[in-house]
C-alpha cells in the first residue's frame, strides 16, 4: 500500500498534519512496532474478538463507506488492543520482552522462541487470563505453541 | 582298433563356477532395507509438511488477529486526511458558484489515495 513511500515534492513535503476535528473524540494510537505485536497478537485477539468482529462487520455492512462510518468502532479496536498491552507490559514485561527480542532476532518465526514463549504465555494466562488458542487446529492434535 | 573310451565310472566334476565367497545379504534383504529407508523418508516428509501446516495456520491467525487493529489505525489516518482536503477545498471554493464539494469520483464510496505521503521516523529517514 502507500506507507513506505518517502514525499518527493520539488517545493515542499507535503505531509497533512491536521488532526481530527474535535468532534471526533481521540484515541491514543497503538505505537508498537511488528514484534511485540506479533508476540501479544494472540492475547489482543483473545480479549478484543468482539470489538475486532464489530468492526470487520461494519466496514463489511457499510458498502465501501465503513472508512468513514465505522471510526467508532475502529477507536473501540484500538483502546481494546492498548489495553491488552498495557496489561502485559504491568504484568508480565519482562517476559514480554524477552519474547518479542527473540522474535525480532530470528525473523519473526514463532517457533523459533518456544523457550521465550512459555512462560511468557503461562504469565499472561496466569495475570490476565488470556489464553493463546489457535483455531482449527484438527481434532486430537497438540497445537504446535504446546508440543 | 579300440576305440578311445571315458575312463570307468565317467570323468570327474569341472569347476565351471567361480571359486569366490558370495558376499553380503541376499540381494531381496537389499531391496526390503531400502523399501524400509524410503518408507520412514516419506513418513518423516509428511510430518514434516503436517508440522509447516500448523506453523502457516499459528502464523496467519497470529496476523488476522492483528488485522482490525491495524486497518483502524490506518483508516483513521485517512479519513483524518480526507476531512482535511475537505476543509480546505472548502475554504478554497467558497467563492466559486456551483462548485461540486467532495469525493471527484462518482460515487460514495470512500476511496483510498494510490499514494500518502507520510512522515518517516526511524531508520527510513529520507536521504
Amino acid at each position: 500500500m502507500s506507507g513506505s513511500r518517502h514525499p518527493q515534492f520539488n517545493q515542499t513535503v507535503l505531509i497533512d498534519k491536521t488532526p481530527l476535528p474535535t468532534s471526533i473524540p481521540p484515541v491514543q494510537e497503538v505505537g508498537a512496532t511488528s514484534a511485540p505485536l506479533l508476540s501479544s497478537s494472540y492475547f489482543i485477539g483473545a480479549r478484543c474478538k468482539d470489538y475486532n468482529e464489530d468492526y470487520i462487520l461494519c466496514k463489511h455492512e457499510a458498502g465501501g463507506r465503513g472508512e468513514v462510518e465505522c471510526l467508532k468502532e475502529g477507536r473501540k479496536v484500538t483502546r481494546c488492543a492498548s489495553s491488552v498491552l498495557a496489561d502485559i507490559n504491568k504484568y508480565c514485561l519482562k517476559e514480554f520482552r524477552a519474547h518479542w527480542e527473540c522474535l525480532e532476532n530470528n525473523n519473526h518465526r514463532l517457533f523459533h522462541c518456544r523457550a521465550q514463549e512459555k512462560p511468557y504465555n503461562k504469565c499472561v494466562f496466569d495475570n490476565l487470563k488470556l489464553e493463546k488458542v489457535i483455531p482449527g487446529v484438527p481434532k486430537g492434535e497438540t497445537p504446535v505453541h504446546l508440543k | 582298433m579300440v576305440q578311445d573310451l571315458p575312463p570307468t565310472g565317467g570323468y570327474g566334476p569341472i569347476q565351471y563356477k567361480r571359486n569366490v565367497p558370495a558376499r553380503g545379504f541376499k540381494p531381496s534383504y537389499y531391496l526390503l532395507a531400502m523399501g524400509a529407508i524410503c518408507a520412514y523418508g516419506f513418513y518423516e516428509v509428511t510430518r514434516g509438511n503436517r508440522k509447516q501446516v500448523e506453523y502457516s495456520r499459528e502464523k496467519a491467525w497470529a496476523r488476522i488477529h492483528l488485522i482490525p487493529l491495524l486497518e483502524a489505525e490506518s483508516d483513521r489516518d485517512h479519513v483524518r486526511r480526507m476531512m482535511a482536503a475537505d476543509a480546505r477545498e472548502r475554504e478554497l471554493m467558497k467563492d466559486v458558484k456551483g462548485w461540486k464539494y467532495g469525493s471527484v469520483y462518482n460515487s460514495d464510496r470512500f476511496v483510498r489515495p494510490t499514494y500518502t505521503p507520510m512522515e518517516t521516523t526511524g531508520v527510513h529517514q529520507p536521504r
